[in-house]
């Protein structure tokens, strides 16, 4: 499974102990970069990213996997994808997300009534990601949160954070046939819509 | 049901109970001489059903079985089955089929065990024990036939973890987390069956989820004895329904909600309410009615979710009425009381309980006391103290008469009728109060609760004399009366009841009261405080008294260590079903 233990050494060596050698090198790995950065021709490997300026597009300057700003994807029909399952909100340490259920009233059942979260509040972990067992939740949006005049701003909602979704594609439980991909038994005993 | 263990008629600790420590003189001059008494109904016997499967622990002078299991000798009470006796060393053997409260259908063969001298893994919970007998729960095949048939159980099942309302306490998750743990090996489409479809005024099913395990089926046959569940169909399309125009609405169908040990049955109530994992559990008392069935709180901070049953062989067995679930709604935050109130105004406790004082106290009133089966036998102990004080004429109110039945639910729905009775002492039925009132017979009348229900000519008296109240939630008369002290409700209240056997039931505060709210015997201390009488006695005082006075250990515990009421995360705690 996907959970493994890792086990971290600490014991220390003569050399750690003493803490000089490790400044020095410290120091010297400072002494490059700023050598190499501000003398030498073409100004090294540093980019400044020119942030607001129209002429920049934002996602070439971020790394492909940034965590910006939150969206949440949409099914198909555009509906939200998120099935209010509370797992992003359950791990989320800064307790900064909150949902409220509701019944779809269609095959998917159940669906967010209204989903908040708190970006001032947020410590961009990315664990709601990771927790999410619907690519419902993303932080792929290669934005960052520009700050805002009110606090209230910086609390973003449902169709807020839908705006920036866009349709996915992945199909529950991963790999594997998707027995969604049949269609329920056709036998009018059985309905499926109440 | 069969009936092999009745209920043993009663213990010496909690039956026929006699819950005054110190009686209050009774105030002859304010006793008219007519008065008539309200008579304590008799005690009725236990109703609880009895399991048919027998608890592993030995009966004191029964007979026993001597067996090993796993390496471990024991001796267990005869007849009990090897999971049982499993159970009493701490190894809960992987099941689903089996109930401590339902017949044995065998069916799931999930909890199949290794027993020497037997070519084949035999299901334990329906092998009965038998001297000398040595079990291997642990051994690899039987390690083997667990995960082989937890895949098997698997094949068909939707996995839909994220939109089903039992993920968190699911016995189906559990298991697959403890014993099978690997990637599906299924490729082929799974079968389809109905999701979501109504079968009953309480209940959804969702077929795909139901892993045939018959749980349900024997559960309507056995204890309500309505059957209106079965099985259809065979093989991979075998699913549970209903007969068409035969829906499942027995009293106690909510049950199979907390004995199906997946998602399949769900409760329309609890749908998409809260996550399980996010609710924390506190073991208290029903008070829909005088059977006073033991119960879980299901909370999150200040707000209740749902009850469910807590095993209590001695009244309600593993099961309560639907009508009984529904009383978590009494608590609604939106219906609370949460400041004082004086002639309609928002006012400080201090100052709301000097004016009842004052109001109370006022030379030559009549005052009328009026005790309900809806408050503790602490708070209704409190006011009889109070009234003796005052020379007060004593009622006894409670909810009106409901439906009632063979099994568990009681035609008084007031849950401590008995408590009243007992500590009013020598008091008088409602609808003498409610003729009194409406004659204008008293300058005072003092609630012990909001229950009392009012007619229009007997809401005008109360509007217009000095009415206490103490009440917990809004109700017709709360809005009537001209003083409001605010209290804790039943599921912030540490205090007990008596039942219809005659039990002490206890109430455990599930979350702390906000605002101004106070225990009911609390407030009435303090109002005697402020009347310038004696020190009656905290509600903790009084519960403390009873623990003594009925050896009560968890009373005593919980009087004593207020960490003890502290509720479980049931994150933490066992899966149910
Ligand atoms: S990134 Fe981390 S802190 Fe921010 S919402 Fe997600 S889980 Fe919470
Ligand atoms: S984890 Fe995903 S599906 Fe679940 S509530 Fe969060 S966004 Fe919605
Ligand atoms: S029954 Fe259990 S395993 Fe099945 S979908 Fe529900 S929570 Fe998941
Ligand atoms: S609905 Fe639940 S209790 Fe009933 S047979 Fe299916 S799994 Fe068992
Ligand atoms: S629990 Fe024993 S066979 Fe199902």
């Amino acid at each position: 499974m996907t959970i493994g233990v890792k086990k971290v050494s600490l014991q220390r060596s003569m050399r750690d102990q003493i803490f000089l050698p490790a400044i020095l090198e410290g120091l010297l790995t400072s002494a490059r970069h700023f050598f190499k950065n501000t003398m030498t021709k073409g100004m090294g490997d540093v980019d400044t990213i020119r942030y607001g300026e129209p002429d920049v597009d934002p996602k070439t300057y971020y790394p492909a996997r940034y965590r910006g700003v939150h969206r949440l994807m949409h099914r198909e029909d555009g509906s939200v994808r998120c099935v209010a399952c509370m797992c992003c909100s359950t791990v989320c340490p800064a307790k900064c997300i909150h949902i409220v259920a509701e019944d779809r009233r269609d095959d998917a059942e159940k669906a967010p009534a209204s989903f908040v979260i708190d970006e001032l509040k947020c410590v961009v972990c990315g664990l709601c990601v990771e927790a999410c067992p619907c690519d419902a939740i993303r932080m792929d949006s290669a934005q960052h949160m520009t700050p805002t005049e009110e606090r209230a701003e910086a609390v973003l909602g449902k169709i807020e954070l839908m705006s920036r979704g866009s349709r996915s594609v992945a199909v529950q439980g991963g790999h594997g046939a998707d027995y969604r991909a049949t269609e329920p038994a056709a036998d009018p005993r059985f309905p499926t819509a109440r | 049901m069969t009936s092999s263990d009745p209920p043993a008629p009663s213990r010496p600790r909690s039956a026929t109970i006699i819950m005054q420590p110190e009686p209050p003189p009774p105030p002859a001059a304010a006793r008219a001489a007519t008065a008539t008494t309200v008579k304590l109904p008799d005690n009725k016997p236990a109703p609880a059903p009895a399991a048919p499967n027998l608890p592993a622990t030995p009966e004191p002078g029964g007979a026993t079985v001597k067996l090993v299991i796993d390496g471990e000798s024991l001796e267990v009470r005869k007849g009990t089955n090897v999971l049982e006796a499993a159970k009493l060393l701490g190894k809960d053997i992987c099941h689903f089929c089996y109930h401590p409260g339902l017949s044995i259908a065998a069916s799931c063969r999930q909890c199949l065990v290794e027993i020497e001298k037997n070519p084949k893994l035999q299901p334990s919970c329906q092998q009965i024990v038998a001297e000398g007998m040595v079990v291997h729960t642990e051994s690899p095949a039987v390690l083997e036939s667990r995960r082989a048939l937890l895949e098997f159980t698997l094949k068909n099942h939707p996995i839909d973890c994220p939109i089903c309302d039992k993920a968190g306490e699911c016995t189906l998750q559990r298991h697959y987390m403890n014993h099978d743990h690997q990637l599906t090996r299924v490729d082929v489409p799974k079968i389809r069956k109905p999701k979501h479809k109504d079968i009953g005024r309480e209940i959804v099913l969702d077929a795909e989820r139901c892993i045939l395990c018959s749980r349900c089926i024997r559960f309507c046959e056995e204890i309500p004895g309505t059957g209106e569940l079965g099985m259809t169909f065979r093989g991979d399309h075998e699913i549970l329904d209903v007969a068409p125009g035969h829906p499942l609405d027995n009293a106690y169908s909510m049950n199979v909600v907390d004995i199906c040990p997946v998602g399949a049955l769900t409760a329309k109530d609890f749908r998409f309410a809260i996550r399980a994992w996010e609710l924390r559990s506190t073991p208290s008392t029903c008070t829909g009615c005088a059977t006073g069935c033991a119960i879980e709180i299901h909370h999150k901070h200040e707000e209740a979710f749902r009850l469910v049953p807590r095993h209590d062989p001695d009244v309600n067995g593993h099961w309560m009425c639907d009508e009984g679930r529904h009383t978590y709604k009494t608590t609604d935050p939106a219906k609370r009381v949460r400041y004082a109130r004086v002639d309609g105004e928002e006012v400080s406790l201090g100052h709301a309980i000097a004016t009842a004082a004052r109001r109370l106290r006022a030379r030559g009133k009549k005052v009328a006391a009026v005790f309900s089966g809806t408050a503790t036998y602490e708070a209704n102990a409190a006011l009889a103290d109070l009234a003796g004080l005052l020379g007060a004429e004593r009622f006894v109110v409670g909810r009106a008469a409901g439906k009632t039945d063979a099994l568990l639910r009681d035609a008084d729905k007031n849950p401590n009728i008995r408590g009243a009775i007992t500590a009013a002492g020598n008091a008088r039925h409602e609808g003498e109060l409610a003729l009194e009132l409406a004659g204008r017979a008293y300058d005072a009348v003092l609630f012990v609760d909001g229950t009392f229900e009012l007619s229009e000519v007997v809401r005008k008296t109360v509007e217009s004399i000095t009415s206490v109240v103490l009440a917990d939630r809004v109700t017709p008369l709360v809005e009537a009366c001209t003083i409001v002290l605010p209290t804790t409700s039943w599921a912030e209240t540490l205090g007990t009841m008596i039942n219809r056997q005659g039990r002490l039931r206890v109430l455990q505060p599930a979350w702390r009261a906000e605002a101004d709210r106070r225990e009911p015997a609390d407030l009435i201390r303090e109002v005697a405080l402020a009347m310038g009488e004696r020190d009656l006695g905290s509600s903790r005082d009084r519960t403390r008294a009873i623990a003594e006075l009925h050896d009560h250990a968890e009373l005593r515990r919980l009087t004593a260590d207020p960490v003890a009421a502290r509720p479980t995360l049931l994150r933490f705690s066992h899966s149910r079903g």
